[in-house]
């Protein structure tokens, strides 16, 4: 579809990124380093998305705040790139070089004045759950989202301001930065490609109901674990147990807890088999006398990842028993108890652990969220799907194309940036 | 150089699970089987098999036919469907093992008195006969059924039960209970006989 042909404005060479995880961050920056002028939408109020959240990388255990950090300053270095935080995309049309793409900011009731410097903060009584950290600790409802952010900027949550408190808030800031009247805004859009980077969220371990995730506080999922083993988590680091703060000590860890079920996700998430071998040298680097047991149908450490599927092998502590658990009860010291079938020798088990972690896998943000009705299509689990040869100026990238790990996102990135490049270079 | 073939310490007929998927109903669904586990770990009465149905469709698939319809898996299975709502693949465990049980006692692998296919004869017998289960006449049938010495040991042994039962009126003294038309009942088997009989 040749430019000009659907609104009435001239060809747009810029790009829109929506959403700022690793793999819109790593769009944004491959487009804008090429010369390309690109927007980045993020609806929450940092960048960074899920890999802020987790602790370390596998397999090589570093990390991920290096790599984002090094992404953030190609950002800040970069005049192409502007990011807009707290954004989502309502709406769009046109086509390919000529999109209007209707967006809504919501209040963060902080400007760019702001500083950090925490006396909002300090002002504010009112708690709010941390998103950050799923929910598992309160924060300040005047907060900045993780010692981390970009952009390094406070955000106060709507509670505050319902609670009375923008006013305290406002003279408590030396800067002007605050705006209790924060209403948001709806604005327009013209871009000539759209690089859709929505990426995912952890599926819903309240549907696993013979899983008892509501059940026991020490039954947690992947991405919860994360967080418990991060040092800017909810016990500084520790693998404690949710329900006493008392050492986890003997930990299970349950594969396919959602994915590869017709019942749930009837694709496999790609990622948790290698998370969860993570989340076992997390347990053995604190514990020396910790035992871990994985629970697997099958371990699918592909290619190069394979070394760290036998570097956490040779560890006598971490036992791997093939079985997917049938059900998870509470048992009568409180600890949850696993029931199932070892299937290698065929015996009926039923074990107590401290800590019971479900490797629930990834669901696309889309199928909550906004997803575009043109130009993409969305397969049946909610994943989107180039048209090929449609001439459209759509690309998705990352988890919002399918279930990838950190690396294949950033490779999946790299590419829709040239494909948005190549649109709107020849629109 | 030859290697030499070690021999076979069991017999596998190949054509087994061939057989299973196109004669068991459920059976074309036995391939899509993972091996998981949460079939046999969810069983409330696993532990009461010779096999759990896991290694029972591992089994099918190394065709060890003699050791699967010989088996007590498919006779004690309840039809509680925890496994069929569990399972990840949609295997109907259930509806395969309900088949087996009844293809087992075609072929003759239930011989002699046989605890569960004797009270499922008991239990069909009532409701063709009269369209309703009469509970004496299930048990007094499945007891006797057993041989006369085993039927008396068990009626003496249910009596007081029984009795309560009656006071109770959780069981009722007189003709059994019976459906209206019994007519359109036996006409309907009949008809189900052939259907399956063309089959």
């Amino acid at each position: 579809m040749a430019a000009g042909q659907n609104g009435a404005g001239p060809a747009s060479q810029t790009i829109l990124v929506v959403g700022g995880g690793i793999a819109g961050v790593t769009a944004a920056v491959e487009a804008a380093e090429a010369g390309q002028d690109v927007i980045l939408i993020e609806r929450e109020a940092a960048l960074g998305g899920r890999v802020t959240k987790l602790n370390r990388y596998f397999p090589k255990l570093c990390h991920p705040t290096c790599g984002l950090e090094i992404n953030y300053q190609r950002i800040r270095k970069n005049p192409r790139i502007r990011v807009m935080t707290m954004c989502e995309v309502q709406g769009i049309s046109g086509g390919r070089g000529d999109y209007k793409v209707s967006v809504q900011r919501h209040p963060r009731f902080v400007n760019e004045r702001c500083t950090a410097c925490g006396a909002c903060a300090n002002a504010t009584e009112t708690m709010v759950e941390n998103p950050f950290n799923y929910g598992l600790d309160k924060v300040k409802a005047a907060y900045l989202p993780h010692e981390h952010a970009f952009p390094m900027r406070y955000v106060v949550a709507p509670e505050a301001i319902a609670a009375g408190e923008g006013e305290k808030l406002k003279s408590a800031c030396a800067y002007g930065a605050l705006d209790p009247d924060d209403k948001g805004e709806t604005f327009d859009l013209h871009v000539g490609a759209v690089v859709w980077a929505t990426g995912w969220q952890p599926y819903d371990p309240k549907n696993l109901d013979v899983y008892s995730y509501v059940h026991s506080r020490d039954i947690i999922t992947n991405v919860e674990m994360e967080r418990l083993a991060a040092h800017d988590g909810p016990t500084h680091g520790k693998i404690l147990r949710p329900s006493n703060g008392e050492p986890a000590k003997k930990v299970a860890l349950i594969q396919c807890a959602g994915s590869r079920d017709l019942n749930h996700l009837p694709y496999c998430s790609r990622i948790c088999c290698l998370g969860s071998l993570k989340h076992a040298a997390y347990v053995r680097e604190q514990y020396p006398d910790a035992e871990v047991h994985i629970y697997y149908i099958d371990i699918r450490a592909h290619d190069k990842l394979e070394a760290f599927y036998d570097r956490v092998r040779a560890d006598p502590q971490v036992k791997f028993i093939k079985s997917k658990p049938a059900h998870i009860r509470v048992g009568e010291d409180g600890r949850p108890m696993l029931h199932g079938e070892r299937t290698i020798d065929r015996e009926i088990y039923a074990e107590p652990y401290d800590l019971v972690v479900l490797a629930t896998g990834m669901q696309p943000s889309a199928v909550a969220g906004y997803r575009p009705t043109m130009g993409l299509v969305a397969d049946e689990y909610g994943f989107l799907v180039p048209v090929e040869g449609d001439g459209e100026g759509m690309f998705s990238a990352g988890v919002a194309s399918g279930p990838l790990d950190v690396s294949m996102s950033v490779q999946s990135a790299t590419a829709a940036a040239l494909k948005a490049i190549q649109a709107v270079r020849n629109a | 150089m030859t290697t030499p073939a070690p021999a076979a310490a069991k017999t596998y007929d190949l054509s087994f699970a061939r057989w299973v998927r196109d004669n068991v109903n459920g059976g074309d669904k036995l391939n899509l089987c993972m091996q998981c586990g949460a079939c046999s770990g969810s069983c409330p009465i696993g532990v009461q098999m010779d096999y759990g149905p896991r290694k029972l469709f591992m089994m099918i698939r190394a065709g060890m036919k003699e050791e699967v319809l010989s088996a007590n898996t498919q006779w004690n299975c309840t039809s509680c469907y925890r496994c069929v709502v569990r399972c990840p693949r949609g295997v109907p465990v259930t509806y395969i093992l309900q088949d087996l049980a009844a293809k087992s006692a075609e072929f003759g692998y239930a011989k002699g008195p046989h605890e569960n296919k004797n009270f499922a004869q008991a239990f069909w017998w009532s409701a063709a006969t009269f369209g309703r289960t009469d509970e004496r006449l299930v048990t007094m049938r499945y007891f006797f059924s057993l041989g006369f010495g085993e039927g008396f040991k068990r009626a003496m042994a249910n009596l007081k039960t029984a009795i309560g039962m009656v006071k109770t009126g959780r069981m009722h003294i007189g003709l059994p209970h019976m459906t209206k038309g019994r007519k359109g009942l036996k006409a309907a088997l009949a008809k189900a006989r052939e259907i399956e009989q063309r089959n």
